[in-house]
């Protein structure tokens, strides 16, 4: 991307917060949203991220899938994620997965 | 002149609500800094420059669409589906905002718009624990900027010391890793029920699959098919709870 391109990114950065979160406060009077929307607005946000970290762990950087003891993300991720189970506290977790992917970088 | 039955003023500075707030919002302003961190270094480690990577931190405030974007942006992707992508990881704040609007309908209108972009996740739930209801109440607006002033403040000094730190690490030692990182942890308690869980995994195994669409439009493919996919398993758990009746 351009330095152009960049700045413009930001700037529509900007616009999906302000639309997502000051909307409603604009609007000011209460609304009450139906239950079928609430459902959609909340699985939407968990599937997004799910569908960033999914290629981040198993694609390769060709764009294969990379399902083996040698995708060192994949691995890291794995154990992250079953830390992150076991003592729910993200700056450990983000230390310890970081500390096994540059292990597995490092011994393997 | 204010009679005795007129209803409390929700934006007249109250000294001891701003200080609950203060109070309230301490413990976690560690955290809220340490997460800007990662983001500050994962956003120069994708490519941003410092300058860049410091105007998005000031501007955007938001930082799970941030580091969604990141990927978007190495990959070149156009910049509407940049916009989308945010907009969609975004979209839990617009149930905060509907909870949260009303209790200051009365602000002039920039106000509101402020105080809307900036309350995040954890204001907004430290906020609707101390005032469950939209009765007008003294110090609303007191306790509100009282959490609101310290997150951000630790939210950008945590992601500008991250852009420095970040810029000033060797690429070789993999830091980029720690957003995805920090996304798993974002998500982890979010897929919490049943439904939640498998539209995630679904729509996982999906942005996987059609990682090769054109603009980068996979993403959304997948966030469609794993939010139908959540909305169908909650339907069938739904119908099943209703049998057993």
């Amino acid at each position: 991307m351009s330095e152009l391109e960049i700045w413009l990114t930001i700037g529509a950065l900007v616009c999906a917060t302000a639309i997502t979160r000051s909307s409603f406060w604009v609007i000011g009077e209460h609304v009450s949203i139906p239950t079928r929307v609430q459902e959609m607005l909340r699985y939407a946000p968990s599937c997004a991220l799910a569908a960033i970290i999914g290629p981040d762990l198993l694609l390769d950087p060709q764009g294969t899938v990379e399902f083996s003891f040698h995708n060192y993300k994949l691995l890291a991720g794995a154990a992250a994620i079953a830390y992150y189970l076991a003592r729910r506290n993200m700056l450990e977790t983000i230390v310890f997965g970081m500390a096994c992917f540059t292990a597995l970088r490092l011994l393997l | 002149m204010s009679s005795p039955d007129s209803l409390p003023d929700v934006a007249a500075h109250h000294d001891p609500s701003w200080r609950a707030g203060l109070k309230d919002g301490i413990p976690t302003l560690f955290g809220i800094a340490a997460w800007g961190l990662v983001v500050g270094v994962a956003m120069v480690k994708s490519g941003l420059t410092v300058m860049q990577a410091l105007g998005m931190t000031l501007l955007v405030f938001a930082g799970s669409a941030q580091l969604a974007s990141l990927p978007l942006i190495a990959a070149a992707a156009p910049i509407w589906v940049i916009f989308l992508t945010a907009v969609v990881v975004n979209l839990r704040f617009v149930i905060f905002a509907a909870l949260l609007a009303p209790h200051f309908a009365k602000l002039p209108l920039w106000r509101r718009f402020l105080l809307g972009y900036g309350a995040g996740d954890m204001t907004t739930a430290m906020f609707l624990q101390r005032y469950p209801t939209e009765k007008p109440a003294e110090g609303k607006l007191s306790y509100l900027r009282g959490l609101l002033y310290p997150n951000f403040a630790a939210w950008q000094a945590g992601s500008i010391a991250g852009i420095f730190l970040g810029s000033a690490v060797p690429a070789e030692w993999g830091l980029g890793f720690a957003g995805t990182l920090a996304i798993v942890c974002i998500t982890v308690p979010m897929v919490a029920s049943r439904p939640a869980l498998c539209g995630a995994l679904v729509a996982g195994v999906t942005a996987v699959l059609a990682h090769s669409f054109p603009y980068k439009l996979g993403l959304l493919a997948a966030v469609i098919v794993g939010m139908s996919t959540a909305m169908l398993v909650e339907g069938v758990i739904e119908r099943r709870k209703a049998a057993n009746v």
